[in-house]
């Protein structure tokens, strides 16, 4: 899936996938804040909003 | 535990339940000295009472059950450890606490000192008031502290990185439950140093620190200094317990557990008074959780009678058809008192939610939960014909059942139904950002009105339970399942492949607490042959298995041909065998036996045992190596007992035993105490060191290289027992018939390793004894009584719904591919009948055996199932909905 | 507009990541405001027309997690 995505012309950084089990809230909130940093760095997706795209 | 401060309104803790504040008398000003009261007056539901006060109540019941548990040791008394003059000693239960996230620490482990450093490195001491009579009166082994000790020295090092040194002082490492001796392993791998030594002094550094003295492997005296210490303490019951019980008139053991007897683990010394848990003997989770199945069964027997005769049902209302109206929503937005208006702007996420399509009603409740607020919701949805509901308020895993049944009181199907979770995932956790948070509560109740005003009403199947049962295999786990479903009413059908019942235990001579079992096997198959409403099938085998749970259709192929049966439910008790052992020079010598073997010898009263002059037992032939990385549990104990059983009937015999770990848990530790003091000689050996055995001439000479003394010792043997290994009756087809998991070494895999140890996670299938894990007889009793249990739970319901939330196919888009097929893990999809009328050959699912995980959903390449609740479009409105601002 | 903060969509499954969240909560811990959670059945579920359809819709990013 993130192949695809990257294909599209989608940053790999944009779509993140994790294991957490419904115990690990620490983990929770961790993955958040990286995920949060990490798309933060990455600055706004203009690419693929609506406005700019035509395919569905 | 006096790590931390308790304020007066607590909590227990994170997972109780109910989870609801409680008010310590002891430190509420307002109960001790009059004064304050702060809490009643703010309560916003007046849920504070402080009038409230202890009242002794009558009830009248049919039988009891004893769950009291166990207190854990205290070290105080203990001088050599010092527990109670340095800070940096703790107890493993005060360990727990710094491990958890929930604990004073946050899960971060420091010192107890006042510098509370970070340790770099940590010792565990084992066996503190267990397996010790001269210091406290605990001569048994505690059976949990060494695969505690393990886990809590890996979550350490998992926590604090490698740095940190994790060391465990022990006597036995007894990691003898299913999949611990690969934790062990593991635990070795990732650092986690394991000496054999008990440590006898703790000298504290001037920097708080701990000297530890020990004697090493090769006898040497060793200091070295440790940054905090675990005391490893062991379970003991609680003297209020002792006294409970002799109220009670229950019997206990002399280390103070509840005395039961192995053919019936779970019942007391007075009848109608049944015991689980670690007041019958110091265990652990799974084995209490089998105990609690078991004594529940066991005090259902005597219920059966007066089963739903206090059961009070409630009124059905009829259902409204909606469909084809346009959607009507009703938006309950809820404040959860502080919890959620104290953060984020209810008032103004209802305003809102009452602007979007199709909201009728908007509203916020000061609780949504609460009883009245529940009749006035229903009121509401009759009042301005809602026919669609969100509730934004905490969690729909807790709380969406509750509201469900509200909308089916007020004549809506529960579908119609969508919470958003504006409490556990918005102002719980952005206190400090309520305007952002009422944004994203805006957010979430959009998406979820979106949602709501596509949902559908769903049916849910409803399917008959087949009153009856199948139980696979006819030991004593089988035998004592059986007895349990008929008993309570349920006829059930035993399918044994051999040609009598008893399985194993026909093989053993006596139990750990010295009942001969081949006199208590026979009046267990004497029950059940006498019983009218099970059904013996000798000689058979299940040959085809159809259907699912409330409705198998099982073939079973037997001498007199072949036989169909119907059944509810299904127990596997397959059991398992002894190893027969490739070394040790085995079958090339009579005087060379397995530990049946020489049972059988015991049994038979053999004259070899009369005249022997020596006898060795060899250890974990066959168990806990790489082939076979598990402990076979038993055979410690069964070793141990024969090696008694000798030097009783002849005192000047030389035993020995040659072994790596001695794993007689709980109050079987008593057995190997006794052996020593009979004078049986206990040799360790090391896994790469194994003894060999040569046959010359006349003689079988066991070679061992002692430990203690670095020697080699040759032993001749009149009996050589080889205690092997217990492997499962491994049998592919039977799991794939019931489409049930196996581990690696061929035992079944339950559906939780501690909370769900008797039953699969495929619905409508037990298992129980061997088949799950090698163990002694009084714990497959307890096994086969527990899956029985689980069992009943489910055919006392007589009907089942599924639920509605299930993946169903559109035969017109179908392209047959298959792919449904091959993906879902429950079976669920298949394809139509070629020669049916109507869609042949597409796929269909069946509603019952469906999850509603949608895997198939998404792996369908023709987009021709739908999954009915999370349906595309539903979810495309959801995303869409999310605004941002 | 101060500081741009980014948009992040998540699928949690129900019975995992979407149960740690929950906890997350009662354990009142904080995390940044920046995610919104679609709770599916279990991440099997998950189609990567979803998470196109969140990046069209305008998020910065798209989150999975079982
Ligand atoms: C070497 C060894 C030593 C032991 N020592 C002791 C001890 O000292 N003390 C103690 O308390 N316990 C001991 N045990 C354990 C004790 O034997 C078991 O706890 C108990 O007998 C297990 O009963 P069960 O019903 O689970 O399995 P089993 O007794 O194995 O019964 C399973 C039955 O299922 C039948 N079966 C298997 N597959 C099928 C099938 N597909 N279709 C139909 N029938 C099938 C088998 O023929 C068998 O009759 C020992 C076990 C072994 C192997
Ligand atoms: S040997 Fe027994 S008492 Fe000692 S630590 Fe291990 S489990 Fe506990
Ligand atoms: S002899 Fe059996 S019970 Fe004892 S340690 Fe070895 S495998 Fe475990």
């Amino acid at each position: 899936m993130k192949n695809l995505l990257e294909l599209m012309g989608i940053e790999a950084d944009r779509i993140h996938f994790s294991w957490i089990s419904s115990a690990e809230s620490t983990k929770f909130v961790k993955v958040v804040n990286e995920i949060t940093a990490k798309v933060k760095a990455l600055g706004p997706n203009q690419r693929f909003v609506k406005q700019a795209a035509k395919v569905a | 535990m006096g790590l931390a401060k308790r304020k007066a309104a607590y909590v227990e803790y994170a997972q109780a339940v109910p989870l609801k504040y409680a008010i310590d008398a002891d430190s509420c000003i307002f109960l001790q000295k009059g004064k304050c009261g702060a809490c009643q007056k703010i309560c916003p539901t007046g849920a504070v009472d402080f009038k409230q006060k202890p009242s002794t109540e009558t009830l009248n019941v049919g039988a009891v059950i004893l769950a009291p548990g166990f207190t854990p040791f205290d070290p105080g008394r203990f001088d050599n450890y010092q527990y109670a003059n340095l800070p940096n000693v703790v107890t493993s239960m005060e360990f727990e606490r710094l491990l958890s996230a929930s604990g004073p620490t946050a899960g971060h482990v420091t010192r107890q000192s006042k510098d509370h450093g970070e340790p770099k490195k940590i010792a565990w001491f084992q066996c503190v008031g267990s397996r010790d009579q001269n210091k406290c009166d605990n001569s048994y082994c505690s059976s949990v502290c060494c695969m505690y000790a393990i886990k809590e020295a890996v979550i350490a090092k998992e926590h604090a990185g490698d740095g940190l040194e994790c060391t465990i002082f022990y006597m036995d490492m007894r990691t003898h439950g299913k999949d611990f001796e690969r934790f062990y392993n593991s635990a070795k791998e990732k650092g986690v140093r394991f000496v054999r030594s008990r440590v006898h002094t703790i000298d504290p550094t001037p920097d708080e620190s701990l000297n530890v003295r020990y004697v090493g492997d090769d006898g040497q005296a060793i200091t070295e200094t440790f940054d905090l210490i675990v005391l490893s303490v062991g379970l003991q019951t609680n003297p209020a317990v002792v006294d409970l019980a002799k109220q009670l008139d229950v019997d206990l053991t002399a280390s103070r557990f509840c005395a039961t007897d192995t053919f019936a683990p779970v019942a007391t010394s007075r009848p109608g008074i049944f015991v689980c848990g670690a007041f019958q003997g110091p265990k652990d989770i799974p084995q209490s959780v089998v105990d609690a199945s078991a004594a529940a069964e066991a005090a259902g027997e005597i219920l059966t009678p007066a089963r739903n005769t206090l059961t009070k049902v409630p009124e059905k209302v009829a259902e409204l058809n909606v469909n084809g109206e346009r959607p009507r929503i009703g938006v309950f937005v809820c404040r959860c008192g502080i919890n959620i208006a104290g953060v984020v702007d209810v008032p103004s996420v209802a305003e809102f939610a009452a602007t979007l399509p199709y909201v009728e009603y908007a509203t916020d409740n000061l609780y949504a939960c609460s009883q009245d607020t529940q009749d006035a919701l229903a009121q509401t949805i009759k009042e301005k014909k809602l026919n669609r509901v969100v509730v934004a308020a905490c969690t729909p895993k807790t709380h969406e059942p509750l509201f469900q049944e509200t909308l089916i009181a007020a004549g809506l199907n529960k579908y119609l139904f969508e919470m958003a979770n504006i409490r556990n995932h918005d102002s719980w956790v952005h206190k400090n950002n309520p305007e952002l948070a009422t944004k994203k509560a805006k957010d979430l109740v959009h998406s979820a009105v979106k949602k709501v005003a596509l949902a559908n009403p769903l049916t849910e199947a409803e399917l008959n339970i087949a009153q009856s049962a199948l139980v696979v295999g006819g030991g004593i786990s089988g035998m004592a399942a059986a007895l349990s479903l008929s008993r309570q009413g349920y006829p059930t059908h035993i399918v044994e492949q051999e040609a009598q019942l008893g399985g194993q235990a026909r093989n053993i001579y006596q139990t750990a607490k010295g009942e001969a079992v081949a006199e208590k096997l026979q009046e267990l198959v004497r029950s059940v042959e006498q019983d009218g409403n099970i059904t013996v099938h000798l000689k058979t085998k299940l040959d085809q298995v159809e259907g699912f749970v409330g409705s198998f259709k099982s073939t079973l192929a037997g001498n007199k041909g072949q036989t169909v049966i119907e059944h509810g439910v299904a127990v596997l008790a397959t059991g398992g065998k002894a190893l027969t052992p490739t070394e040790y020079g085995y079958g090339k010598d009579p005087r060379i036996m397995t530990s049946l073997e020489l049972d059988r010898k015991f049994m038979a009263n053999d004259p070899v045992l009369d005249t022997a002059e020596c006898a060795v037992f060899i250890q974990c032939v066959g168990s806990r190596q790489p082939d076979r990385p598990y402990c076979s549990r038993v055979c410690c104990t069964h070793s141990v007992d024969s090696a008694l059983q000798l030097k009783k009937r002849r005192p000047e015999m030389n035993v020995y035993i040659l072994y790596r770990d001695i794993r007689t848990y709980g109050e079987r530790e008593l057995l190997y105490k006794k052996a020593r003091e009979a004078g049986v000689i206990f040799i360790r050996y090391a896994l790469d060191h194994k003894p060999t055995v040569s046959i010359t001439g006349s003689k079988v000479t066991v070679q061992v290289t002692d430990h203690v003394l670095g020697l080699p010792v040759a032993i001749d043997a009149d009996l050589l027992t080889l205690a092997t290994a217990v492997l499962p009756n491994r049998d592919e087809r039977l799991a794939n018939f019931f489409k049930v998991p196996m581990n690696e070494d061929g035992f079944f895999v339950e559906r939780h390793a501690k909370l769900g140890p008797s039953e699969f996670a495929t619905d409508g299938v037990f298992l129980c004894g061997l088949a799950h894990y090698p163990k002694p007889i009084d714990e497959s009793i307890a096994q086969g009584k527990a899956a029985a249990s689980r069992a009943i739970t489910l055919l006392a319901r007589k009907k089942i719904f599924t639920s509605g939330q299930v993946a169903s196919v559109d035969p017109m888009v179908c392209s047959s591919c298959g792919v449904c097929v091959s993906v879902c893990p429950y079976s669920a999809p298949s394809f139509i009948d070629a020669s049916a009328r109507m869609h042949a050959g597409k796929a269909q699912i069946n509603a019952v055996l469906c999850k509603g995980c949608g895997l198939c959903v998404a792996s369908c390449r023709s987009g021709a199932i739908h999954l009915k609740g999370f349906d595309n479009d539903q979810i495309f409105a959801q995303v869409a909905a999310i605004n941002w601002d | 507009m101060s500081e741009w903060e980014p948009k992040i969509v998540s699928f949690l499954c129900n019975w995992c990541s979407y149960g740690a969240a929950d906890l997350a909560g009662v354990s009142r811990m904080e995390y940044p405001p920046n995610v919104r959670v679609v709770r599916i059945p279990c991440t099997g579920r998950m189609s990567p027309k979803f998470a196109l359809a969140a990046l069209r819709e305008g998020a910065d990013a798209v989150w999975v997690s079982g």
